[in-house]
């Protein structure tokens, strides 16, 4: 089944597969740009060392903010590339598609009944008809770009308020804006690229689904793994902590409590978050490499089995 | 007239047999899980010595031991994100392993020969990348480690710890980006994996 809006996420009907991505270009340059920023923040916070007082305090509150902005361009290339691997998931799935007939000859009868089986790459379902998509997949489809996009405005507000921050080095309320608005932006801009890894994880099911539905055969599609489980987890756990490490940043402005014994805690916290995240993304990895693995011999099972003239 | 794109217009290695996991694919096998569980496990603890650290500050503690916990706290954290990166590149390693053994094994089913991508130029600075911000964040979080030894004996000024603090986490922050570019580039190794695949797959159709 195709649905409407998915037309957005594939590519055009006269894509070239054997063109190169021109968005792995794209995310490569954003990427050295991205360090090229973080680069000049180290440099500023080495000068820093050798300042004291109200000079230091200046510095380190720019390069805080430019370092920050460079992650955060880091991380848009990085989601820059991994649409690039959708677009081109999808050129590979209709080669696939185009090639199998002649590389399966007819194909041979399937044994195992329709429901679940064991499979050597993990349990899977048997089925007529391609699989609809999991509701994690809905809404990564959905979420992407509003999340890189929220994640990218919050940091650039973020490195906007610590020029005003290195302007007047005192004012608490704007150095707690600035943390918190920069670390939510980074936890949104690492939400975004899980939800792009999800979108990756769609693209392989459908694709894989409907490749075997056009030869003919029945269906086995590999039924989320444990990584993938825990991906989700680890990713809504990491937003939560980036939500509450953003609210216990807006109290600390607010000046409503001891800014010094919070600030301890809020650092480790703030970090927190965007670990569980990159720990989440880390598990979508395996469940993408697992899954391709189940494919690769899912399509081999096809050929053994297939009568070619 | 359009030009025809062969899989032997990349860099190949052909083969009667499959070709195994190379070096970097087998580590990322085998080292993406205990990466990833070091990280787990870094992480509560590095938030629990912060909790410990702002408890000392409220409280009026010792300025040593505050200095002190920062140093261990922050060592802790960014050996976690040293951790959770390496799990992070290992696995991205791992899906390219799946692709050179899977691409191989349907290669070798239809006794064609065994065309294999080699190690492109991007996969090298992935690799290259990744060890030196490795390397980075977890001598950095060594000497954080020694700065807090020293902090607490009284060693060293506190005015000579905050200064070591700030230098370490500017080290800190440009081995996270190296290790995201590093991230970045072994993406796009993938691309290619998968625009090399399309092509291949096809000639095998034409050669059947």
């Amino acid at each position: 089944m195709t649905y409407a809006a998915d037309a957005r996420l594939r590519p055009s009907a006269d894509a070239d597969y054997q063109a190169p991505s021109v968005w792995r270009s794209r995310g490569i340059v954003i990427a050295l740009l991205g360090l090229a920023i973080a680069v000049i923040a180290f440099f500023g916070n080495l000068v820093a060392a050798g300042q004291s007082g109200v000079d230091q305090a200046s510095t380190l509150a720019w390069t805080f903010g430019v370092t920050t902005t460079g992650f955060a361009l880091v991380k848009t290339a990085i989601a820059v590339v991994l649409w690039g691997i959708i677009l081109k998931l999808w050129l590979r799935a209709d080669s696939i598609k185009a090639s199998l007939p002649a590389l399966v000859g007819t194909p041979g009868a399937d044994s195992d009944p329709n429901g679940d089986v064991d499979t050597p790459h993990g349990k899977a379902v048997v089925s007529d008809r391609a699989p609809g998509q999991l509701p994690i997949h809905k809404m990564a489809k959905r979420m992407f770009r509003p999340m890189l996009a929220m994640g990218l405005m919050a940091v650039i507000v973020g490195l906007i308020i610590s020029f005003v921050l290195a302007a007047d080095a005192s004012s608490t309320a704007a150095s707690a804006w600035m943390q918190g608005l920069q670390f939510l932006g980074e936890a949104m801009l690492l939400i975004g690229i899980s939800f792009l890894l999800g979108t990756i994880l769609w693209a392989i099911r459908t694709a894989g689904g409907d490749v075997q539905e056009d030869l003919g055969v029945k269906v086995y599609t590999p039924k989320m793994p444990a990584p993938a489980k825990g991906f989700v987890v680890l990713m809504m756990l990491g937003l939560m902590l980036g939500i509450v490490q953003f609210i216990g940043y807006l109290v600390v402005a607010g000046g409503g409590a001891d800014a010094a014994s919070n600030l301890a805690w809020l650092a480790p916290l703030r970090e927190i978050s965007v670990a569980l995240i990159l720990s989440g993304i880390a598990l979508a990895l395996v469940a993408i490499g697992n899954v391709l693995g189940f494919q690769f011999w899912r399509i081999q099972s096809l050929i053994e089995a297939g009568e070619r003239s | 007239m359009t030009t025809v794109t062969k899989s032997t217009d990349f860099k190949v290695e052909v083969t009667d047999k499959v070709p195994d996991y190379n070096a970097a694919q087998r580590i990322g096998r085998r080292l993406w899980a205990p990466m990833w569980l070091m990280a787990i496990m870094a992480f509560p603890i590095a938030l629990i010595i912060g909790a410990a650290r702002a408890n000392e500050i409220a409280n009026g503690g010792s300025e040593a031991t505050v200095s002190s916990l920062l140093h261990v706290q922050a060592g802790i954290m960014f050996i976690g994100f040293a951790a959770v990166l390496a799990a992070i590149s290992f696995a991205i390693a791992r899906i390219l392993g799946a692709f050179r053994k899977g691409g191989g094994e349907i290669q070798e089913s239809l006794g064609a020969d065994v065309v294999t991508l080699r190690m492109p130029p991007t996969a090298r600075v992935f690799m290259m990348g990744m060890m030196i911000a490795m390397v980075t964040l977890i001598v950095a979080s060594i000497v954080h480690f020694a700065w807090a030894a020293s902090v607490s004996t009284g060693s060293v000024t506190l005015v000579e710890s905050e200064l070591a603090f700030v230098v370490l986490e500017a080290v800190r922050r440009l081995g996270v980006a190296l290790y995201l570019v590093a991230i970045t580039f072994g993406l796009a190794t993938i691309t290619r994996v998968l625009r090399f695949q399309a092509i291949r797959v096809r000639e095998l159709a034409q050669l059947t």
